[in-house]
């Protein structure tokens, strides 16, 4: 062949660039991304959110279904008696998929992979039977580690039993709020990366590279229209606030250019009646107009509603 | 596959090769389409050259840089000082204590006094964070590895070169193995492509197509 | 088209597939550019249409983008492939039958998995969006069905020699398979935390990189020598741009993410290797202005012409943002702000959008053998277009600056959000005038197909006088 249609050697080359760059790109980051260690925030964000929140088996039209529930849990579930000190638990419900680090410990890092194994039976877990986890705190090797902890496994403690002693007020569906917010769209505006060089003194600190842990998906989002939320909890933590912020932003921010998420209250408010949306827009609009002085009021959203679940997520993100 | 190196930079084939070469080259009409054998332009040369020195010139971490504790150490140092202390007006006592550290040469790569001139700092800003650094310097940490948030300070989430101990640096590096690949990579790139532009005839030969 | 699905190969009319291909692109391109044009009206005017799940911005916003990259410049692509790729190589596409059954798959998957994104079935994944069962349908029923019709036809071709646009649609539709399947494995094998991050911009970049950017430029390859009929100014500029973008364009994903915590080397690798994207920029450019030595009225007088070269102007501003924002010095500033949006329109309706709709232009009325039906429209496309898309990236980049001196004053967001209003309606007017241009085109293009005057055998469409 002659020497200007050499397509033998130029496919090799090809393959060697395109195999060195997957190599340096791909194969070199794993290593250091890999070989991090969970932050405590990552265990708890994991435990609270669970396996997936894009789309999966489990939840396959994002519902929230099949979502773990965090609980300030004040009672033992077993006798019902005070305890001595009120835990925050994380339940999975029986069929829940449990997060990567439970599936795969190894992911939690050193010393937290083998006291959570060891010591707080992860391994123990069973999906169709559900469990309650909570994080512990523990010496590994002479150092202070947190790790997780199969309350199921270790004290008996069933979730239904939780979920049966535990107050609805004291129950967050941060998981399925996480839901809502892939599933909304919340991070095409909304971004949860505050940067690493900039805008820390109002969207607080950025996050540390084990902070991400057991999490997808990560949705850092990259075109912010909007404040950032990774640490929103920690700004704002009322949820009359948020309610009517999600209900109609121009009620708390009439500059807002967020959509309305009034439908995600669902057909019926706290008390069970239907809520009459036309209503409530046809008396909007009569407010906008200065023939109403004040705005109709926001309903209050029932236990089960999807709004419920993404104030609890807000209100999650510390 | 001959090698000729008696020309290197002309060509790299043997004259029979590249007799090959030209016959097939005149001959082949793709589609409709010919190609030429002009040289590369000096202009795209000299531009890709300039491109290789600017990549590396701008991704130093030269802007955009936050305030470390080590910064305002000497802010701190400063407040307890009698000449500060004497001063009764807090923006008055500010202005002291930043004419007291202005001259501070260079720190992590970058001029001091552009950095305090950037991060303005008022004198309750300082109280704030006065013993938390006054902690950071007791333990001995490095604490341009710490970044001032607010009314915090907390080791910054920069993963950079490893140290000693195992851990990363807390600060964004002037040099670390990515600029090496890059150094690897280019080279790479760049000697493939020679050896593979210098498999053509040479330049001087223009191919006749059809009635061209 | 549903008649030949089950035809013999040889039965079936060559350019069938491309034909097809090619309205179902231009479809696809109103569909987005409408998408497109009704979200922009919702961010410049939060109350319009409002309190609907199917209405909302966070539902809407992503079936645009996929419906661009996916139907328009995806399905372009394949038009261009599916004609360019056998002429080249002096023989006809491989097979007719499964270019036809790749379109019907294609776009039947698309209009699937744009109706589940709609509803908000999403992976959450910037780019990657979507679920992944329709990541492996897109695999195995669009792209993979795509390179075995390209390489097939290039393997048998009739000359000795492969053309440059050749080599691009080889290697591209090799890579876009490895970058769709590598790129969403985090959704197969539930890979989670920065790893899940990484590899979303991985492929996000990628799927740009290796897919869009190279495929644009190769067909630029084809229709400036082709209808100037002059030589390609240089086989060796060729080899620079072909090579940079398989090593150089494959690198920066980590630019994406520069201020998340990933390891810094990597930072430093990809902020280097981002700004060598300058290197295939500076070959691509060069190799067709210099081509289009002594022919530049056409510029000015044909329609095909005049779209590429528009294009091709516009990746010298496209690469010197996308070379030097992504780096520690400029990205601090603008990372996350309106400046990236008015970037990523700038890569996909301007540069690479001008290039796809020549080929398209060009390769309808040549499969067709008719001739434009209208010049006057498709001069009102080019400049509605042109003027939409200036609109849109003048008040982007403008709205983005305001957003960075936002972000590095820290000034409260609500005063960014206000000071951003009037260019949100700029860029709501200019997204408007690029979807009535583009409802023009398709005007336009059926009644080519319906009423141009037919090319004499033998002939190019270029050679022939516009009429209308």
């Amino acid at each position: 062949m002659a020497g200007f249609r050499e397509y033998k050697i130029g496919a090799r080359i090809f393959g060697l660039a395109l195999g060195g760059s997957m190599t340096i790109t791909l194969f070199f980051p794993s290593i250091n991304i890999a070989s991090t260690s969970s932050t405590d925030v990552a265990l708890a964000k994991q435990l609270a959110v669970g396996h997936e929140t894009g789309f999966n088996l489990d939840d396959p039209l994002l519902q929230g279904k099949n979502k773990p529930y965090v609980v300030y849990l004040k009672n033992d579930p077993k006798t019902n008696q005070p305890l001595a000190q009120a835990m925050t638990v994380y339940v999975y419900p029986a069929g829940a998929p449990f997060p990567a680090g439970i599936i795969h410990p190894r992911i939690l890092g050193e010393g937290i992979e083998q006291m959570s194994v060891e010591q707080g039976h992860i391994t123990d877990a069973r999906k169709d039977a559900g469990a309650v986890f909570a994080l512990d705190k523990g010496v590994y090797q002479g150092k202070q580690i947190s790790f997780i902890n199969d309350l199921t496994a270790s004290k008996g403690w069933a979730p239904a039993d939780v979920m049966r002693v535990a107050k609805d007020e004291d129950v967050s569906h941060a998981g399925k709020g996480k839901t809502m917010f892939v599933r909304e769209g919340c991070w095409w505006c909304h971004t949860l990366l505050p940067e690493q060089t900039q805008d820390w003194q109002v969207f607080g600190a950025p996050p540390m590279q084990g902070d991400f842990n057991g999490e997808s998906p990560t949705a850092f989002g990259s075109d912010r229209k909007a404040p950032d939320l990774l640490h929103v909890g920690s700004r704002n933590s009322s949820k009359e606030w948020l309610m009517m912020h999600f209900f109609n932003p121009r009620l708390v921010q009439p500059h807002s250019i967020m959509p309305r998420f009034d439908y995600l209250w669902g057909e019926k408010d706290a008390s069970g009646n239907k809520i009459d949306y036309v209503k409530w827009r046809a008396e909007y609009t009569e407010y906008t107009e200065g023939k109403r002085v004040t705005p109709p009021d926001v309903p209050s959203y029932a236990s089960d509603s999807e709004i419920r679940s993404l104030v609890d997520f807000m209100l999650s993100l510390k | 596959m001959s090698w000729n190196f008696e020309k290197p930079l002309v060509t790299l084939c043997d004259a029979a090769t590249n007799e090959e070469d030209k016959k097939l080259w005149e001959k082949e009409d793709l589609g409709g389409i010919t190609e030429d054998n002009n040289r590369m332009p000096m202009p795209v040369v000299l531009l890709v050259v300039l491109t290789v020195l600017t990549a590396f010139a701008v991704t130093f971490p030269l802007w955009g840089q936050r305030p470390t504790a080590e910064l305002y150490a000497g802010f701190v140092k400063a407040m307890d000082t009698p000449e500060v202390k004497a001063i009764q007006n807090d923006d008055e006592a500010m202005k002291k204590i930043v004419q007291m550290n202005k001259g501070g040469g260079i720190m992590g790569g970058r001029s001091a006094d552009d950095m305090i001139d950037r991060h303005p700092l008022s004198m309750n800003d300082l109280r704030i964070i006065k013993p938390q650094i006054e902690t950071l310097m007791s333990s001995g940490v490095d604490l341009g590895e710490y970044t001032v948030v607010g009314d915090r300070v907390v080791l910054a989430n920069f993963e950079g070169n490893l140290k000693a101990d195992g851990t990363h640096e807390r600060k964004q590096p002037w040099w670390d193995k990515g600029y090496t690949i890059d150094i690897f990579y280019l080279s790479y790139f760049f000697i493939m492509v020679i050896l593979l532009i210098k498999r053509l005839p040479p330049s001087t030969w223009q191919p006749r197509h059809n009635n061209h | 088209m549903f008649k030949y699905l089950l035809a013999k190969n040889e039965d079936i009319p060559e350019g069938s597939a491309a034909v097809f291909f090619g309205f179902s692109s231009i479809i696809w391109f109103v569909i987005g550019t409408g998408l497109g044009s009704f979200n922009a009206a919702k961010l410049a005017f939060p109350d319009f249409v409002t309190g609907d799940m199917y209405f909302a911005f966070g539902h809407m916003r992503q079936v645009h983008v996929m419906a661009v990259i996916f139907g328009w410049i995806s399905m372009a692509f394949a038009m261009a492939m599916m004609y360019i790729t056998p002429i080249l190589g002096n023989n006809k596409l491989w097979s007719e039958k499964l270019g036809l059954w790749n379109c019907l798959l294609w776009n039947a998957g698309l209009l699937l998995a744009l109706t589940l994104l709609w509803a908000g079935v999403s992976s959450g994944r910037e780019y990657s969006d979507f679920p992944w069962p329709i990541d492996l349908y897109l695999a195995t029923c669009v792209f993979i069905p795509l390179a075995v019709n390209v390489w097939m036809t290039i393997l048998n071709r009739k000359t000795q020699g492969i053309y440059t646009t050749n080599w691009f649609f080889a290697a591209a539709t090799f890579m876009v398979i490895i970058v769709f399947l590598v790129g969403n494995s985090p959704e197969f094998f539930h890979l989670t935390g920065l790893t899940e991050a990484y590899l979303t911009w991985w492929f996000a970049h990628n799927v740009l990189g290796l897919w869009i950017t190279p495929v644009a430029a190769a067909i630029a390859y084809y229709t400036i020598p082709k209808i100037t009929g002059n030589p390609l100014y240089s086989h060796r500029i060729g080899h620079l741009h072909f090579w940079s973008v398989v090593v150089f364009y494959s690198t920066p994903a980590a630019h994406h993410l520069m201020s998340a915590p990933l390891p810094e080397w990597l930072k430093s690798f990809a902020s280097v290797e981002g700004v060598l994207i300058l290197v295939p920029a500076i070959a691509f450019v060069s190799n067709i202005m210099l081509t289009m030595k002594g022919k530049w009225y056409m510029f000015v007088e044909n329609v095909e012409v005049r779209f590429t070269i528009t294009g091709c102007l516009m990746a010298i501003p496209l690469n010197m943002q996308g070379g030097f924002q992504q780096t520690r010095a400029i990205n601090w500033y603008i990372h996350g702000t309106g400046w990236i949006v008015a970037h990523a329109h700038l890569a996909l309706l301007g540069f690479s959008t001008f290039l796809e709709a020549a080929a398209v232009y060009l390769g309808l009325q040549t499969l067709l053998k008719r001739k434009l039906y209208s010049l006057t429209l498709a001069n009102m496309h080019f400049w509605l277009l042109l003027i939409g898309f200036t609109t849109y990236w003048v008040s982007m980049t403008i709205a983005g600056l305001i957003q960075g001196a936002g972000k590095i004053y820290e000034v409260p967001y609500i005063d960014v959000v206000i000071a951003e209003h009037p260019y949100m309606i700029a860029r709501w007017l200019g997204g408007t005038l690029v979807f009535f241009g583009n409802t023009l085109w398709l005007y336009n293009m059926w009644m080519t197909a319906r009423k141009g005057s037919v090319v004499p055998q033998g002939r190019m469409p270029h050679e022939l006088q516009y009429e209308r």
